[in-house]
């Protein structure tokens, strides 16, 4: 079972000032997104399930494993992650290598990782970039080989921070899909994401987090009917939802066919 | 006045094979809000470059054509001269931090000390643009241990703080909380009114519609479309381009709801609320 | 992200309080006065005062990664000296079947005694300076910004260095590469590091100069200093002492 147990977490980068200030919380096989406002402690929440950094109190347990009894390499077997700045991340002067990298670690041979590489690249889109430099792309193709590297690992848990930053259309497109194939082939998915709408649409499960707690955690739609409390923590609802609450609906619409569909039903 | 005028850019990356800017011309007015749209590698970084001289001065390359920002010439000017007339905030803005100062207050300080900006104004500036971009909190922290979004708070920062008379931003809420982007859009608004020209790259579709007051559709290095948003986001074609029409619109469209007196559709929340109500109004 | 690009220690000691062009005389003087009286004491007590004023810094304890590093290097000198040194004449004392010459060892510990002063002298300037305190004291000097940054970078090289380890070592580790462990495991992981670090620099000053152009780094307006710093009565003394003991030594170099 892929799970992650998080158990009274608290995290401070220096003395004095926490930054996660006590979090409890379980994960199985499902999408769940992480929203919050900036500064919330979304990245440093992540970095800790990774291992990169370790729990000043409380545990996190990967798959049964406690993060602080092995170590980031072993663990990376396991869980991958898509660093927020892909220039965190990328460190090859060639894109293939830098996506095989992953693969050829934990232990695929050199023709699987080839295999898995390729075929990752090519859901993102980049089957012609392979033999380029990383550093000659744009930001939003370094962001897809970043996740192309992690996609190659086939880890059972997936986690993206600010997977969209800077796609268009069709990168947010393809982005939902891979969220959403992910979770259906049973694996376990975290994304983080200030863009409501592509929330909405990926997400079975979303958790609030301000200022280094857990203020609402449930579905998508029970957590976009707390207009309040996401005022409160910076956030705001989709744009339909703003749209459809305006108009005097009591039911939160997430998606705009899904209000389209009632009206027509309604008439 | 015409604060920039571009007249048939080209350029070409060193090494690239294909042009990135394929011979773009426009001309935008003192105060406006340009939104800039297209899908990912349109060309709307590379422009944003070359608008602040950073092509050809920085990246070399193929270069052909004009490009005037407040009557002076880019190729005639370097960029730090330039950048005094006009600012930008990088798509990335980690690259933004110029790692020659230790506090996100002293980083805001740099542009203003090679200005030659007077202590007590550049003091007033900080405070300001601390506080526009709720800052504060982090005034004395090392501008390398801000959370992605903080950074790029500081990037916008230092930039506003500058005056600058034209702010290129290049996707600058990209990383932003909700209410965070809004509330830098809402900034940018009041300083355009103030006489100050926005280009502004954005996906935020939504944003762009509501702020801008021209919208440049830009693909395959060209600009294909200049217009205002209502007849940008009408276009049968914007899918082509990776952009999707405000939700607003698309619901609006799908009910065949248009503003009567210009028969066009909504772009915004507001208009659309209203249209949508009248249009109950008459139906009932 | 934790890249805290610099070495600078914030404290409120008389040595942090010095004229930055001051501690690069001392620098300087330091450097300077062993070549001109090379008598093994005079750099054994120029090592000693550099020591006392990292000490009233408060921040000797950052100085001792740096003389571990530098043990290495100076063990590296003191063998290959003692063993092959040109003038070796008379044994010292032998390891196993491998003999020690005095000549070779005394030449090795005078080189040893210099490289540590440079060392010390310039942790003082470092760990007690601001960057950008440095480059305006410079910049007021006549010297040009862009001179004042290149010359404070090549200071912060090293931390630079460091959180480009770091970094790279999280992207590596995150993706399976075992970095934690024993010496062999941590000697392995450090070959793989080397290409991206000197890549990821290079591509890094590129990046860093354009963040620096355009805000006007290289206008030609006279720049303003938000902390510009009052200069003191003790600036001048300071200055003076600094001259004074160089002077001297130049006349015990004359008259000795
Ligand atoms: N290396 C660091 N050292 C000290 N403080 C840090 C460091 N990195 C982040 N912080 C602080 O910890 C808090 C949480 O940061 P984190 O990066 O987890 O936020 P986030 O929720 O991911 O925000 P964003 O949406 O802006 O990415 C912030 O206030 C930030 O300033
Ligand atoms: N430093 C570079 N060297 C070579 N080619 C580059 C460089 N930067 C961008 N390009 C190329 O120039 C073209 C335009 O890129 P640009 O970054 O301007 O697009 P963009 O519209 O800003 O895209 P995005 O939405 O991804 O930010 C692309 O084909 C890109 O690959
Ligand atoms: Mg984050
Ligand atoms: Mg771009």
């Amino acid at each position: 079972m892929n799970r992650i147990e998080v158990k009274n977490l608290r995290f401070s980068y220096r003395r004095g000032e926490e930054i996660l200030k006590g979090m409890d919380l379980t994960f199985d096989s499902e999408s769940t997104a992480i929203i919050g406002q900036n500064g919330a402690g979304k990245t440093t929440f992540v970095k800790l399930l990774k291992g990169l950094l370790k729990p000043t109190e409380g545990d996190i347990f990967i798959k049964g494993k406690n993060t602080t009894e092995v170590t980031v390499a072993k663990l990376a077997k396991e869980i991958g992650m898509v660093f927020q700045n892909p220039n965190d991340q990328i460190f090859k002067s060639k894109v293939i290598d830098e996506v095989m990298f992953g693969p050829l670690n934990i232990g695929q041979g050199m023709e699987e990782a080839k295999g898995n590489s390729l075929k990752a690249l090519e859901l993102m889109e980049l089957s012609d970039k392979v033999d380029e430099n990383p550093y000659d792309l744009s930001l939003s193709e370094r962001k897809l080989i970043t996740i192309a590297s992690i996609l190659a690992m086939d880890t059972d848990i997936v986690i993206f921070d600010e997977p969209t930053i800077s796609q268009d259309y069709f990168g947010k497109i393809r982005i939902k899909n891979i969220v959403k194939e992910l979770a259906a082939r049973g694996k376990l998915v975290i994304t983080i994401a200030h863009d409501m709408d592509f929330v909405a649409e990926i997400s079975e499960r979303v958790i609030v987090l301000n200022k280094g707690e857990v203020i609402l955690d449930g579905s998508a739609e029970e957590v976009f009917l707390r207009d309040d409390i996401l005022k409160s923590a910076y956030l705001e609802q989709p744009n339909i939802t703003q749209l459809c609450k305006r108009l005097g609906y009591d039911r939160t619409f997430l998606a705009l066919k899904e209000f389209l569909d009632y009206r027509l039903a309604e008439n | 006045m015409k604060k920039i005028i571009v007249e048939n850019l080209k350029y070409r990356y060193p090494l690239s094979e294909n042009l990135a800017l394929k011979g773009i011309s426009f001309e935008v007015e003192g105060g406006e809000f340009i939104g800039i749209i297209g899908r990912n590698l349109a060309g709307k970084s590379t422009l944003c470059q070359a608008l602040v001289g950073l092509v050809p001065h920085f990246y070399k390359g193929a270069y052909s054509g004009n490009v005037e920002i407040s009557g002076m010439n880019v190729l005639e000017n370097n960029i730090s001269e330039l950048s005094k007339k006009i600012g930008i905030v990088f798509q990335n803005p980690f690259t933004q931090i110029t790692a020659a100062k230790l506090t996100v207050y002293e980083e805001i300080a740099f542009g203003l000390e090679n200005m030659g900006i007077e202590i007590k104004e550049t003091i007033r500036r900080i405070e300001y643009v601390l506080h526009l971009l709720d800052l504060e909190k982090y005034k004395d922290r090392n501008p390398f241990e801000l959370s992605g979004g903080q950074m790029q708070r500081l990037a916008i920062a230092s930039i506003i703080a500058m005056k600058p008379e034209i702010i290129v931003l290049d996707e600058p809420t990209s990383q932003l909380d909700p209410q965070g982007s809004e509330e830098v859009f809402k900034a940018i608004q009041s300083l355009s009114r103030e006489g100050i020209t926005i280009m502004m790259v954005e996906q935020k579709i939504e944003k762009i519609a509501q702020y801008a007051d021209r919208v440049m559709l830009m693909s395959d290095g060209e600009v294909v479309d200049f217009d205002v948003p209502q007849k940008i986001f009408l276009r049968d074609d914007l899918l082509n381009y990776g952009v999707q029409a405000p939700v607003f619109t698309r619901v609006c469209r799908s009910l065949n709801i248009k503003n009567k007196n210009t028969g066009l559709y909504p772009v915004t929340l507001d208009e659309a609320y209203e249209l949508m109500v009248r249009h109950e109004q008459n139906r009932s | 992200m934790a890249k805290t690009l610099s070495l600078y220690v914030e404290r409120n000691t008389f040595i942090h309080r010095v004229d930055s062009i001051n501690k690069i005389l001392y620098v300087l003087v330091s450097v300077a006065i062993p070549l001109i009286l090379p008598y093994k004491f005079v750099a054994v007590l120029l090592i000693l005062i550099s020591i006392s004023f990292l000490l009233l810094a408060k921040v000797m304890r950052r100085v001792i990664p740096l003389i571990e590093f530098s043990v290495i290097i100076l063990l590296s000198i003191v063998i290959i000296q003692g063993l092959f040194h040109a003038g070796n004449k008379t044994v010292a004392f032998h390891i196993a079947r491998i003999t020690f010459y005095k000549e070779g060892l005394s030449y090795a510990f005078t080189l040893s005694m210099r490289v540590i002063n440079i060392l010390l002298a310039f942790a003082i300037l470092v760990l007690t300076t601001k960057p950008s305190e440095l480059i305006e004291a410079l910049v007021k000097k006549g010297l040009s910004p862009r001179f004042g940054y290149v010359l404070s970078s090549a200071l912060q090289i090293i931390p630079q260095m460091m959180s480009a380890v770091g970094s790279i070592m999280d992207a590596q580790r995150s993706r399976g590469l075992e970095t934690e462990g024993n010496l062999a495991v941590r000697i392995r992981a450090f070959f793989p590091l080397i290409g991206p670090v000197v890549m990821g620099s290079l591509i890094e000053t590129r990046e860093r100069a354009m963040a620096l152009e355009v805000r006007a780094f290289n206008s030609r307006e006279k720049k303003t200093f938000l902390n510009e710093r009052q200069n003191l009565r003790s600036d001048n003394v300071i200055r003076l002492i600094l001259f004074s003991i160089l002077s001297l030594s130049i006349v015990l170099r004359v008259l000795l």
